[in-house]
C-alpha cells in the first residue's frame, strides 16, 4: 500500500432542516487502500458519501482530491475526478449488451456512426485487464447480480475511477459470488484503485479493509488501522457504550399466553429455509437481521403475498390458506417495508384508504354506506392522533410518520389477530417514531400479536418482548430471556454469538 | 397543508375546463352569429356527443385503472352491425330488435372479458391487446357488413333509440344521462368504483390489502366494452344504417375527452363529470369545424390540434397553479432524503 493520500474529506458539516447530520467530519482514503465506513443507520454514512458524489451539495468543510481543492456540484463532476459508485440498486439497463453498458454516454463515434467494434476492443482489453470473467456480448438480464455488479465495477473502472464507492455490495449475493467480488476488490487494490467499503457485515469488514473510519451521530467516531480493527470494539464505537447500556433490554421473556401463530419449516427455495418459530397471543415479536437476511420475504410468505415451497403456517392450530383475502378475514394484517409503493394509494384520502380493508362492514349489497366511512375515517384520525386532523386529505400529502400512520389504521379498524409490521419507522422522525411504538405496545395490549421487523436495534430492544435473528435465510438464534444489549443483536447478526446470546440459547 | 387551500385549488382546476369550453363556444358565436348559438345547434351538438358520451362513461373505467381501451370505435360499430343485421333477417320484427340489441350488447361484454382475462391474467399492456382487437373486431363489423351500408329504417322501436324523443328530449340523450347516472354510482358510491380509483393508484398496495384487483380489472375492461357496444347500436339507430366505419376515429375522441376531462393516463384520477365536460368540448368543436366549412378532411387534423393545445393549456395552468403540487415535490424530496439517509 502506498502512503499518498488520495482523497481528504476535512471538518465536512451538512444539515437538513436545521439539524446537523454530519458535524465537522474528516474523512480520508489512500490510494490502493480498502476503507472501510461504519455506523448505525442515521450516523452518516449514506450523506457522506452523497456529498461526495456530487448529489448534496456540502454546507461546510473541504474536499481535496488527488492533492487538489475540489468543488463536487453534480454526478458528472464526480465522475470526471474518477470517483466511480456502485449502488445497492443496480443502475444497469438490462436489455443492452455488457458492451453498450459499460459505453453508455460514452459512445465511440465517427461521421455519428457508432463504432461497436473498437467500443468492444476496448471493454475486451479493460476485462483482460483486471481478469474477470464476463463476456463482453452478454445480454445484462441474462447475467447474475453479482455478474451485474461486476458489469458496474467495469463501468466505473471505464471511467478511469481512481476511488469506487461499494454501499453494501454483498447485500444480495450467495456466499460463493461474495468470495469472487472480494477476489476482484483485491485486484482493484493491485492496480492502485482505491475503495470505500460500506457494509453492515463486520465479517467482510474485518477481512478487506486496511482502515476503517466509524461515525456516529455525524462524528467521526474513530479511524482504526488493520490492526487495530477488532470486532466488539467496532460495535460498541457504533452504538456508544453509554446509549447501549442505556436502550439495553431487560424484560425479555416468553409469553405465558397460547400460541397463536405457528410457523413449522417454511422454506422458499434460494431465499430462506428451516424457519420455525412460535407467536403468542398479545406478544410482541421481533426480527433482527442484516438487509438481505430474507425477513420481508418470510414476512409476505406468511402473510400469504408470495408462493412458498414447503413448510406450515397455522393459526389457532388451523393451517391457513395461501391467499391474501382469506388472511385478512382471519384476522391478518401487513404494514409493508416499502411503505409509498405498497403501503398506501398516495391520491386517495386517510377516509379511503383505511375504508379499502373494511369494505366487509362498511357496505351492504355492493353499495358503500359512506356515513359509516366517514365515521370511520375519523375515528381512526382521532385514535392514532394522524395530523392533520382531517381524513379527507390524500395519504400522499402526509408526512411519513402520518403516513405510518394511516397504514396502521387501515388494519387497527378491523378485528386484528396478527399483525406484521416492516421497518415501522423507516425515515420517520424521532416524534413520530415514540408515537408509532404507543400505537404497537398498544395493539399487543389488546390482544393482538405482532411481529416487528425492523433494522433499528435501539427499536427492537425497545419494543420487542423475544427477538429472532435472522441470517443468510435462515434463523441463527433467539433471545428470550434475561438481558441483552444492541451489541448482542449486532453480533448475532454478523454471526457471532456473544456469552450473554449463548445463556439466552440455553 | 391547509385543507381549505386544497379544496380551493380544486375547484379553481376544475372551472379551467369550463373556461375553455367557454371560450371555444365564444370564439365560434362570433365567427358563426346566429347559427352557432341557437337551440338547433345545441340540439345536434348534444346528439352528437350522446354517442362519446355514452362511450366515455365506460372507458373511464380502465383509464382509471392506468390501462386503456383503444378499441371502442371497432367495438361500436361490430355491436351496431350485429344488431343491424339481426333485425333485417328477423324482417325488421320487434323480437329482431330485441336479439340484435341484446347480442349486441352480449359482443362488447365479451370483448371486454377478453380483454381484462387477457390483462389480467396474463400481464399483457393493455394498449397492445386492445389495439390488436381494435383490427379483429373491425374485421368482424367487415364481415357482418360483408363490406356494405345495410340501411334499416324499420321497425320503429329501433329508430326511437337513437332518434326518439321522451317528453321533447332526444332518446339518446337519455341514454347518455342514465348511463352517466349509473356510471357515476358505480364509481361513487360502491365497493366497486373504490377499488376502480384505488388499484389505479396503487394496485401492489392494494393486493396487500386484499382487494381482488384481478376481478377489478376484469369488470372494468367489461364496462368498457359494455358501453361502446351500447353507443354503436344508437349510432346505428341514429344513421338508420350499419357501416364497418361507423366509429372510426371515435376511439381517439374518447380518449382526448377523457383527457381534456382530468383523467390521467396513469390512473387513479378521473371523474365522470369531467369526462362528459371532456366529450362536450370535443363535440363542441366537430360542430364549429363543420359550421365554418372547414371540410371533413380536415376535422381530424383540426380536432387533434385544438385538442392537444387545450391539453397543453390545461396541464400548464394545473403546473402554474399547483403551489400545492410544487411544496409537494419538495416534501417528497424531504422524505426521500431522510429515507436515504436512514438506509446506509
Amino acid at each position: 500500500m502506498s502512503n499518498q493520500t488520495l482523497l481528504k474529506m476535512e471538518e465536512i458539516e451538512k444539515n437538513f432542516n436545521g439539524c446537523p447530520v454530519l458535524k465537522k467530519v474528516n474523512f480520508e482514503v489512500e490510494s490502493g487502500e480498502v476503507h472501510a465506513l461504519m455506523g448505525e443507520n442515521g450516523a452518516g454514512k449514506s450523506t457522506l458519501i452523497k456529498i461526495l458524489t456530487g448529489i448534496y451539495p456540502k454546507d461546510g468543510g473541504r474536499i481535496i482530491f488527488d492533492g487538489e481543492e475540489v468543488h463536487i456540484n453534480n454526478r458528472s463532476d464526480a465522475i470526471k475526478l474518477g470517483i466511480g459508485v456502485i449502488y445497492q440498486e443496480l443502475s444497469l439497463i438490462p436489455t443492452l449488451t455488457v458492451v453498450q453498458n459499460i459505453m453508455l454516454g460514452k459512445e465511440k463515434e465517427k461521421f455519428g456512426f457508432v463504432q461497436s467494434k473498437k467500443m468492444r476492443e476496448e471493454v475486451i482489453e479493460l476485462i483482460n485487464k483486471y481478469n474477470f470473467g464476463i463476456k463482453p456480448d452478454a445480454i445484462v438480464e441474462t447475467l447474475t447480480i453479482a455478474q451485474r455488479q461486476t458489469v458496474e465495477i467495469l463501468k466505473a473502472l471505464s471511467e478511469k475511477s481512481k476511488l469506487i464507492i461499494m454501499d453494501e455490495p454483498t447485500a444480495s449475493l450467495s456466499s460463493k459470488e461474495s468470495e469472487a467480488l472480494f477476489k476482484i476488490i483485491e485486484q482493484l487494490k493491485e492496480q492502485g484503485v482505491s475503495i470505500i467499503y460500506i457494509s453492515h457485515r463486520l465479517e467482510e469488514v474485518y477481512r478487506l479493509s486496511d482502515r476503517l473510519t466509524v461515525l456516529r451521530d455525524g462524528v467521526r467516531e474513530a479511524l482504526l488501522n488493520r490492526e487495530e480493527i477488532n470486532p466488539s470494539d467496532v460495535i460498541r464505537l457504533m452504538i456508544g457504550k453509554d446509549l447501549s447500556e442505556s436502550t439495553a433490554s431487560n424484560n425479555l421473556r416468553v409469553a405465558n399466553t397460547p400460541v397463536k401463530l405457528k410457523v413449522v419449516n417454511l422454506e422458499k427455495k434460494g431465499v430462506f429455509k428451516n424457519i420455525s418459530f412460535e407467536l403468542h397471543e398479545g406478544e410482541i415479536l421481533g426480527f433482527a437481521g442484516l438487509v438481505g437476511a430474507g425477513r420481508t420475504e418470510v414476512m409476505r410468505c406468511i402473510y400469504g403475498a408470495d408462493p412458498i415451497d414447503s413448510g406450515t403456517v397455522t393459526l389457532d392450530g388451523k393451517e391457513l390458506p395461501r391467499s391474501i383475502g382469506k388472511n385478512i378475514e382471519l384476522g391478518f394484517g401487513l404494514v409493508p417495508e416499502d411503505r409509498r409503493n405498497q403501503g398506501f394509494t398516495p391520491l386517495l384520502s386517510i377516509e379511503k384508504n383505511v375504508a379499502l380493508t373494511n369494505y366487509d362492514t362498511l357496505a351492504v349489497g355492493g353499495f358503500v354506506k359512506e356515513q359509516k366511512e366517514k365515521t370511520l375515517g375519523n375515528k381512526m384520525v382521532d385514535a392514532l392522533g394522524i395530523r392533520p386532523n382531517n381524513s379527507q386529505i390524500p395519504v400522499g400529502n402526509l408526512s411519513g410518520g402520518n403516513q405510518q400512520k394511516a397504514v396502521l389504521a387501515k388494519w387497527l379498524s378491523r378485528d386484528l389477530k396478527v399483525l406484521i409490521i416492516d421497518e415501522p419507522t423507516a425515515g420517520i422522525d424521532v416524534g413520530a417514531k415514540d408515537e408509532i411504538y404507543k400505537i404497537i405496545e398498544s395493539i399487543a395490549k389488546n390482544g393482538a400479536s405482532v411481529i416487528m421487523v425492523s433494522s433499528d436495534l435501539q427499536e427492537l430492544l425497545r419494543v420487542s418482548q423475544r427477538i429472532i435473528v435472522m441470517r443468510k435465510g435462515e434463523i441463527f438464534t433467539e433471545f428470550s430471556s434475561g438481558k441483552i444489549t444492541q451489541e448482542d443483536i449486532l453480533m448475532a447478526e454478523s454471526g457471532i454469538l456473544t456469552k450473554e446470546a449463548e445463556n439466552n440459547e440455553q | 397543508m391547509n385543507s381549505k387551500k386544497i379544496d380551493f385549488k380544486k375547484i379553481l382546476s376544475k372551472s379551467q375546463k369550463l373556461w375553455i369550453l367557454l371560450i371555444v363556444m365564444l370564439i365560434l358565436t362570433i365567427l358563426q352569429p346566429g347559427v352557432f348559438l341557437t337551440a338547433a345547434n345545441m340540439k345536434s351538438i348534444l346528439l352528437s356527443i350522446s354517442i362519446y358520451g355514452i362511450m366515455v362513461c365506460g372507458t373511464i373505467f380502465p383509464i382509471l385503472l392506468g390501462g386503456i381501451d383503444l378499441s371502442v370505435g371497432a367495438v361500436a360499430a361490430a355491436a351496431g352491425a350485429f344488431a343491424v343485421v339481426q333485425i333485417v333477417k328477423s324482417n325488421y320484427s320487434t323480437s329482431g330488435v330485441i336479439i340484435g340489441v341484446l347480442g349486441g350488447l352480449l359482443l362488447g361484454v365479451f370483448v371486454g372479458l377478453i380483454h381484462g382475462i387477457i390483462v389480467s391474467k396474463f400481464d399483457v399492456p393493455a394498449f397492445l391487446i386492445t389495439l390488436a382487437s381494435q383490427n379483429i373486431v373491425y374485421g368482424v363489423a367487415q364481415l357482418l357488413t360483408k363490406n356494405n351500408v345495410i340501411p334499416c329504417m324499420e321497425p320503429a322501436s329501433f329508430a326511437f333509440l337513437g332518434g326518439g324523443r321522451l317528453f321533447g328530449i332526444p332518446f339518446s340523450i337519455i341514454i347518455m344521462l342514465t348511463i352517466a347516472i349509473i356510471s357515476y354510482v358505480l364509481l361513487n358510491k360502491t365497493v366497486l368504483g373504490r377499488n376502480v380509483y384505488a388499484v389505479g393508484g396503487n394496485a401492489e398496495a392494494c393486493r396487500l390489502s386484499g382487494v381482488k384487483s384481478k376481478k377489478i380489472i376484469i369488470l372494468s375492461y367489461i364496462t368498457s366494452g359494455f358501453t361502446a357496444a351500447m353507443a354503436g347500436i344508437v349510432l346505428a339507430s341514429m344513421n338508420r344504417q350499419a357501416i364497418a366505419k361507423a366509429a372510426q376515429g371515435y376511439d381517439n375522441y374518447v380518449l382526448t375527452a377523457l383527457v381534456v376531462g382530468g383523467a390521467s393516463l396513469m390512473g387513479g384520477e378521473g371523474s365522470i363529470i369531467g369526462a362528459i365536460w371532456g366529450a362536450f368540448l370535443v363535440g363542441v368543436i366537430s360542430n364549429g369545424l363543420r359550421l365554418i366549412g372547414v371540410t371533413s378532411d380536415y376535422h381530424g387534423i383540426v380536432k387533434c390540434i385544438v385538442i392537444v393545445a387545450a391539453v397543453a393549456f390545461d396541464a400548464h395552468i394545473r403546473h402554474k397553479n399547483s403551489g400545492l403540487q410544487k411544496s409537494n415535490f419538495f416534501f417528497k424530496k424531504g422524505k426521500k432524503l431522510a429515507k436515504e439517509g436512514g438506509s446506509l
